[in-house]
């Protein structure tokens, strides 16, 4: 019996050393989020400007009265790119509104004036602040085409020769990254080709994209437009590799993966695909490749573009901007 | 070498398989559901469709295999057909369960593949906080089924995939026996590009001093493998226990003192700042009084506000799904959201794996322990009873928490928990010698939450209460009358957290409860033999949980279900 009393009188110490935990709360203060709403410092920023090329970074301060979900809108008062930065809390903080040039929808920013907007849930307060892009950041891959060049002697294309034909790259301000883009827009009615355009590795001097050999790590990018109205636009990507290396890419005997995006939005968007995720496709249904079945990223000799559109729905039309390759993860325009 | 090992060749012959011969062997269930619902809502609803007819048959088939004496393999299949499927169309082909074990050089047991597997109630231990009072009649048949969908039994075991090894040494003096174990499961792969392969392992080591004494060090650990992913930022999740009992037999009674405490570390590699770490202490004391068949216990706990150990704090259930038994209902398609009931309604809202994030619980359901004992930020008394009559006529339990928050949430604050549960067992068939199996079963489970202030905001005051009656009277030989009485009410409010992906909390949302949903049932179960049973059961459903939107339903199900 005298063990079990020592035994009960350790556990009872154990339980005596515990630490008293009245000085501490677990996650907001339940006063502070339903108390008074008031701004006790206004939004500033941590410089006037910018330059995300160097990669330099720009932070917001500000500081409220009570925990507070707040949004941080960030808009380029040229181009329209916004970047929108959300939370909850009772101050704007280095660690929670650092922006190092990214947008959340498109187009891109550009060397341009932006404007800073700080809103709250529930509270009518509006706070403004200006910050100025010296320059645009730039995205790490292997950009295939941005058209900022216009078109590339090294790519081929076909346009078919049906009515209202626009194919070419245009330089205006709707432009999602840079000032240019490519335009596709016709009407074909005999088929459900329109346009190709075939972006070969060789037009920037390379044999093959050079890209990691591991598929899970190369990310394929490209912002496409669409019109909203029209929604019978497809555009269709093939990636051919050269798996034997000899140079040609042999459709009998070697992988082509391809994927089918249905353009049915409005604006420009971002499409990110993981290269191992493509699957090989033959007439738009999953097929078993016609060579080792591998994903070889590596061995990409080149991205086929196709503009497709049922051929009894009339005029088609989108756009393509900033085709690019990243690595470890999709583009973080 | 007076300490020589016994290696334990009494242990190892227990696990001696294939004694009767066969190297061959079919295992397996089959089971067939037909039921048809009709369900009507109080808000106006043309668009749900009342009326619901389905089913499934499925055969769960494993062969057995005994190459030797001391090994076994079972692979098993399942082939499930929808109600209405055939050729190809509903069919679905899974393979269900595959092991090896065996036990190698006559001392190490081992099995790789499947394992069903535990440790103790805070490292390793698959608790059953949702499901508060026990069953008998039509529930318990629901309750078999949603058991076997998930591999759930009743030793609190987690299904996972991995390895397991044990064995034991015996000494001739001081010490009787030091058992090994030790697991390793793999929790997720990594996705060869930012999520790295992560692994759930430990194991422990029980000493047994004497009949006495026994104490045990038990040990797990969640962490990602560096290198598996481009990401070099590790989780891990330490858990170290010390398990011990302490007792003192005699003829009339048997006292006892048992107990679990620990810690535990949560960080990753690159983030040492948001390391959590805490520590907890459960004992308790027990006297069993041996001719009075009644055994009483009384314990303190105290589970840290930081403690975390997902292996013992995993939920069966996410209650952030959707039911899949009328979705959505009234004419603006409103998510239906879980209800008490569906717990038992529904196999597929159980889950068989250890989630590393805290997962969603429903206050109205377990606010005391949503976690089991394991759950964190409690501390308090408890007592429990448990009595059984030498005739086994009567099988009582009652237990009652009353425990407070160690840290407030939002506030300085403590929420106060009271948390009673009884379950009575009637066996009228022993008490009149019948033959025939004639049982009532009673059940109660009674929570309230408290949190006072003097801001209206901080103030909580939540009571729910779960009443279970259960019948089953056999009326002929092998055909057994069932009934039950399901019974659920809540009322008051909480303030439940909300949490970011790391288990933080970041804001708040108030949940206002008031209201109560039963449902009534019968039915007539058939035993063929002692696997093979079919059972047709009629059941209505009220809930009135939210007045607005109160639904009702009634359902018919045939059950048929074998095992082999």
């Amino acid at each position: 019996m005298k063990k079990a009393l020592t035994f009960i009188g350790i556990v009872a110490v154990l339980v005596a050393c515990r630490k008293k935990e009245l000085d501490k709360i677990d996650g907001p203060s339940l006063q502070d989020l339903n108390g008074q709403f008031s701004v006790i410092t206004s939004l500033a920023s941590s410089k006037d400007s910018v330059d995300f090329s160097a990669s330099e970074t720009v932070f917001f301060t500000a500081e409220f009265s009570k925990t507070i979900a707040w949004k941080l809108d960030i808009i380029g008062l040229t181009s329209g790119a916004v970047k929108t930065i959300e939370g909850t809390g009772n101050a704007l903080t280095e660690s929670v509104s650092l922006w190092a040039g990214s947008t959340t929808s498109l187009p891109l920013f550009k060397s341009e004036n932006c404007k800073v907007q700080l809103t709250f849930t529930g509270e009518t307060d509006t706070l403004v602040d200006y910050v100025k892009v010296l320059q645009p950041k730039t995205n790490a891959g292997y950009v295939v085409a941005d058209f900022e060049a216009g078109f590339n002697s090294g790519w081929t294309y076909f346009i078919q020769s049906g009515a209202d034909m626009d194919f070419q790259v245009k330089s205006d301000i709707t432009a999602p990254q840079g000032n240019a883009y490519y335009n596709l827009a016709g009407t074909v009615d005999w088929d459900w080709l329109i346009g190709l355009v075939n972006f070969k590795a060789t037009a920037g001097g390379n044999p093959t994209f050079p890209l990691n050999s591991n598929p899970n790590n190369v990310y394929f990018n490209v912002m496409v437009w669409g019109d909203g109205s029209l929604t019978n636009s497809l555009v269709l990507f093939q990636f051919e590799e050269d798996e034997n290396g000899d140079g040609t890419f042999t459709a009998a005997s070697e992988d082509q993966y391809a994927v089918e995006i249905p353009v049915n939005w409005s604006g420009w968007k971002l499409i990110s695909l993981k290269y191992s995720d493509i699957p090989c496709l033959v007439n738009g249904q999953p097929a078993a490749p016609n060579g080792d079945g591998v994903h070889n990223s590596n061995k990409i000799k080149q991205v086929n573009m196709l503009h497709l559109a049922n051929p009894s729905s009339g005029y088609a039309k989108a756009k393509l901007d900033y085709i690019i390759f990243t690595e470890n993860g999709p583009l973080n325009p | 070498m007076k300490f020589f090992i016994l290696l334990l060749a009494s242990f190892t012959s227990l696990l001696t398989f294939a004694q009767d011969g066969k190297k061959v062997q079919f295992v397996g269930g089959a089971r067939s559901l037909i039921s048809h619902s009709d369900f009507t809502s109080d808000a106006e609803d043309t668009v749900t469709a009342r009326k619901n007819t389905g089913g499934y048959a499925l055969i769960d088939l494993g062969i057995k295999i005994n190459p030797n004496a001391n090994t076994e393999i079972l692979g098993m299949l399942r082939i499930k057909n929808a109600f209405g499927g055939f050729w190809g169309s509903g069919v679905t082909f899974d393979v269900r369960q595959l092991y090896v074990k065996g036990v190698a050089g006559n001392v190490l047991r081992y099995q790789i593949g499947n394992i069903d597997y535990k440790l103790s109630p805070y490292t390793f231990y698959n608790h059953n906080p949702d499901l508060l009072v026990q069953t008998s009649g039509t529930n318990k048949i629901k309750e078999e089924v949603l058991n076997y969908e998930s591999f759930y039994s009743n030793k609190n075991t987690w299904r996972q995939q991995g390895a397991a090894a044990d064995f034991a040494i015996q000494f001739p003096k001081f010490v009787q026996e030091i058992k090994f174990n030790g697991f390793i499961t793999r929790l997720n792969p990594s996705n060869l590009s930012n999520i790295l392969e992560r692994l759930y392992g430990g194991g422990n080591i029980t000493l047994t001093q004497s009949k006495y004494f026994s104490i045990a060090y038990n040990h797990v650990s969640v962490f990602d493998l560096k290198q598996t992913a481009n990401n070099n930022d590790a989780y891990r999740n330490n858990v170290n226990t010390l398990t011990y009992e302490l007792k003192f037999d005699q003829e009339k009674y048997k006292v006892s003192v048992d107990g679990e405490s620990g810690f535990s570390s949560s960080f990753s590699t690159q983030n040492n700042e948001g390391k959590l770490s805490d520590y907890f202490v459960n004992a308790k004391v027990n006297l069993e009084l041996k001719k009075a068949g009644l055994k009483l216990h009384v314990g303190y706990m105290d589970n840290g506000a930081d403690f975390r150990s997902f292996g013992a704090q995993s939920k069966r259930i996410d209650f952030n799904q959707t039911n899949n038994f009328y979705e959505r209902y009234t004419n603006e398609q409103i998510v239906r959201p879980l209800s008490n009931y569906d717990l038992y309604n529904d196999p597929t809202l159980y889950n068989a794996s250890i989630s590393t994030k805290i997962m969603a619980y429903n206050p109205m359901i377990n606010n005391v322990l949503p976690y089991g004992t394991a759950t964190f930020n409690r501390r308090g008394l408890y007592a429990g009873a448990h009595f059984s009559d030498k005739k086994k006529i009567i099988l009582a339990d009652l237990s009652y928490y009353r425990l407070s928050e160690v840290r407030g949430q939002g506030t300085f604050e403590l929420r106060k928990f009271n948390y009673l549960n009884s379950n009575v067992r009637f066996n009228f068939s022993n008490l009149m010698k019948w033959k025939k199996q004639q049982v009532l079963q009673l059940g109660i489970a009674y929570q309230t939450t408290k949190r006072t202030s003097e801001f209206d905001f901080e103030k909580i005051d939540l009571k729910t209460l779960t009443l279970h009656t259960g019948l089953e009277l056999e009326v002929i030989k092998d055909l057994t009358l069932l009934g039950n009485v399901y019974y659920f009410n809540t009322n008051g409010n909480e303030i439940m957290p909300i949490r970011n992906t790391v288990g933080d909390i970041i804001n708040f949302y108030g949940v206002v409860a008031g209201g109560d949903e039963y449902n009534l049932s019968g039915g007539l179960k058939f035993n063929f033999s002692k696997d093979i049973y079919l059972a047709a059961i009629f059941e209505s459903n009220r809930n009135s949980l939210n007045d607005q939107l109160a639904y009702r339903y009634k359902q018919v199900m045939l059950y048929y279900i074998m095992k082999f």
